[in-house]
């Protein structure tokens, strides 16, 4: 039987990858797929927070520190404005943030209670808070100064200078920020499982091209029997994915250099565990056409949506609740929380379940396929 | 020895019987030819034979050995030459016949010599490299019939191998046939082209409704018949035909009608004189009769008179 195998896995590989354009569909799109990620989530940086001032105390020396204070932050651009323009620059998103200083602040500073200063934002924005707690603890610094300068303008200066001039002793230590290559990583696996399924469709679907064109049904007369033909195509499947798998990490981590924060041989086990769910799926997509037409569409009405609501080509977590609970049902987001969770940094055997759940799909839908393919009685299309 | 035995074949679909109760020996250099209109289990009836499908009942026979457990050997002494092409377009007839053949086991040069001597018997060496989509309808057939002979079967099922080619591949054919079986090969042979039937087949089984309704050599079964003639009338046109009023005649059996070349079958009882009121009642019926012929009893003559329809029917 195997003798048998082999020569249908040789034939069928041959055959198959005789059109260079079939090397293109199967290795040549989870490569695009790992550049399209790159190219989405490599480009991400922090973009700068456009901050608007309005400076109504003058020329006062605390007001002006505290608008260089505001500056020096990092990731900030600052537009001095009025206040009129302020409001509009915010309406309009051409101003993430601003900050008022009426008339009066800084006197107020030097007395010991900051007041007449506000900050403007849209309601519920989220950068208001970094500016807020940046400003909050500069303004405690300086109104801490004018309760001891006691409105001494001079005594106030004096402190002020001695404070920006202290000499603090700085320690740094570099940390590597590994989100965005595990976000990429992230999702090139994402495009790579849907290549996966699509190919996994395309290659059982030659079971439905043999009996189209009725070499099949001459097979079948052969000693080869349904149930060597059928693994014949799951091994080819299995050895295309496994290929594919390959070729994809290998263009992830050496050519693309994108660090996926889990070892590699972690990747490839829980890849190739979903290599075999592929291979089910599509022998139960299968199973239930009548032809490669029927199949094709089924593959478009499975494979594209359910990829999409598990979370392959964007982050899960921007979907709606109810479509989250839905993806719970899909084989696509066990594999995408699995490599989430080893991301996380847990161990292999801490997602155990996740690899039951998997291996529970698998024999689901290798099961259904048996129980289609067992009743499929028609011979009519040979003699 | 029986290259083919069947023993009380049966094959039900739900409530309906395709192949009732079959029983059947083919002997060791035969050439037989397995008549029977659509419908009539001929291709279930093979379809079993080549373990396509599981019979409802009764026993399938390969050389003495039991086709439906003993698998493997049945299917290494069997090819099957299917009426619809199963080939591969777009592997070369030499990697067609080198992939079916190699399904049987062959490998290597045993492998490669079969492939060639399977493509010069069916004159297609010069196109070994050639795709079958390049081929004509004939060119096709050939390989067709090569897949399948390449691993030298001891019993080969030819269904209707020389539907729509031109007549010198069809001549290509049937000397193929021939060929085949003098090397010693046993051919069950289907076809609608009952002169080829006539020609090539040594003995011929009937089927109609699922049993085989006659069995025997050509000569033997035009024997079964001897108290009929076979009247063909050709008229001008069919239009003012009144079949019901033509039976009303006494002695005849079966009517029936070709229509692309006007032509009227009737088949009558030998003994009843009734050619003049036949031709009368056309006549009267303002019909212009362009040709008269009475035959002698042929193998459509046969078919027509067990099943009442014509083989294309």
């Amino acid at each position: 039987m195997w003798n048998d195998i082999w020569f249908l896995v040789r034939m069928t590989i041959l055959t198959t990858f005789r059109k260079r354009g079939n090397l293109l569909l199967y290795f040549g799109l989870p490569i695009v797929g790992v550049l399209v990620a790159s190219m989405l989530y490599g480009s991400q940086s922090t973009p700068d927070l456009r901050v608007g001032v309005v400076n109504e105390d003058g020329n006062q020396v605390i007001a002006a520190d505290t608008i260089r204070f505001v500056q020096g932050l990092s990731h900030v651009k600052l537009v001095n404005t009025t206040k009129e323009d302020l409001k509009k620059g915010i309406a309009a998103s051409k101003l993430d943030t601003g900050i008022i200083l009426d008339a009066g602040y800084s006197s107020s500073v030097l007395k010991g209670k900051a007041e007449h200063i506000s900050i403007e934002s849209v309601k519920g924005a989220q950068v208001t808070a970094y500016i807020k707690s940046m400003l909050y603890g500069y303004i405690d610094n300086v109104t801490a100064m004018g309760s001891i300068a006691a409105g001494d303008t001079g005594k106030f200066q004096q402190l002020n200078e001695t404070y920006q001039a202290g000499q603090f002793k700085l320690t740094a230590e570099s940390v590597n920020d590994k989100s965005s290559g595990q976000q990429m990583s992230y999702q090139s696996i994402g495009f790579l499982i849907m290549f996966m399924m699509t190919s996994a469709v395309n290659l059982s679907q030659l079971i439905l091209k043999n009996r189209e064109n009725r070499t099949y049904f001459r097979i079948l007369t052969s000693p080869i029997s349904s149930r060597t033909y059928v693994l014949s195509n799951v091994i080819v499947n299995l050895i295309v994915m496994i290929i594919q798998i390959t070729v994809a990490l290998f263009f992830m981590k050496v050519v693309f250099r994108i660090d996926a924060g889990i070892p590699v041989g972690e990747m490839v086990f829980i890849l190739g565990l979903f290599a075999l769910v592929s291979v089910s799926i599509s022998l139960a997509i299968v199973s239930f056409s009548k032809s490669t037409a029927a199949a094709g569409a089924l593959q478009n009405l499975i494979v594209t949506p359910t990829c999409l609501i598990s979370g392959c080509f964007f982050p899960r977590s921007i979907m709606p609740e109810a479509l989250r609970k839905l993806s719970d049902f899909m084989p696509q987001n066990w594999v995408l929380e699995s490599l989430g969770k080893l991301q996380a940094g847990e161990a292999l055997y801490s997602i155990g379940f996740n690899i039951v759940i998997l291996l529970a799909f698998a024999v689901v839908f290798f099961l259904l396929a048996t129980y289609k393919f067992g009743r499929n009685n028609d011979a009519r299309n040979f003699v | 020895m029986n290259v083919l035995e069947l023993r009380g074949l049966t094959k039900k679909f739900g409530d309906f019987i395709a192949v009732d109760n079959m029983s059947l020996q083919i002997r060791e250099g035969e050439i037989f030819g397995f008549l029977g209109s659509n419908g009539a289990g001929k291709s279930t009836t093979i379809n079993m034979i080549s373990s396509l499908l599981r019979p409802s009942g009764g026993e399938i026979r390969i050389l003495d050995r039991d086709a439906t457990k003993q698998t493997r050997f049945a299917k290494m002494n069997l090819g099957i030459v299917p009426q619809d092409l199963a080939i591969y377009e777009d592997m070369t007839a030499f990697e067609n016949v080198s992939f079916f053949a190699g399904l049987y086991g062959l490998r290597g040069n045993d492998l490669k010599e079969r492939v060639q001597e399977a493509l010069e018997f069916v004159g297609l060496s010069d196109k070994a490299k050639s795709f079958p989509k390049n081929f004509s309808g004939g060119m096709k057939r050939r390989l067709n019939i090569a897949c399948a002979i390449a691993h030298k079967p001891k019993l080969i099922i030819m269904d209707e191998p020389t539907v729509g080619i031109d007549p010198q591949s069809r001549n290509y054919i049937l000397t193929s046939v021939r060929k085949l079986n003098d090397s010693g090969c046993t051919i069950i042979y289907t076809s609608h082209y009952m002169e080829e039937v006539e020609e090539i087949c040594s003995r011929i089984a009937i089927v109609d409704h699922g049993k085989i309704i006659a069995e025997g050599t050509k000569e033997q079964l035009k024997a079964t018949i001897t108290d009929v003639k076979d009247i063909r009338i050709e008229l001008k046109s069919l239009d003012a035909l009144d079949l019901e009023q033509l039976k009303s005649i006494p002695g005849i059996r079966v009517l029936s009608v070709q229509q692309d070349d006007n032509m009227v079958r009737i088949q009558s009882d030998a003994a009843v004189d009734n050619l003049n009121r036949i031709l009368k009642q056309l006549i009267d019926s303002g019909m212009e009769i362009r040709a008269v012929e009475e035959q002698a009893p042929n193998l459509e003559t046969v078919f027509l008179t067990l099943t009442g329809r014509n083989l294309r029917d």
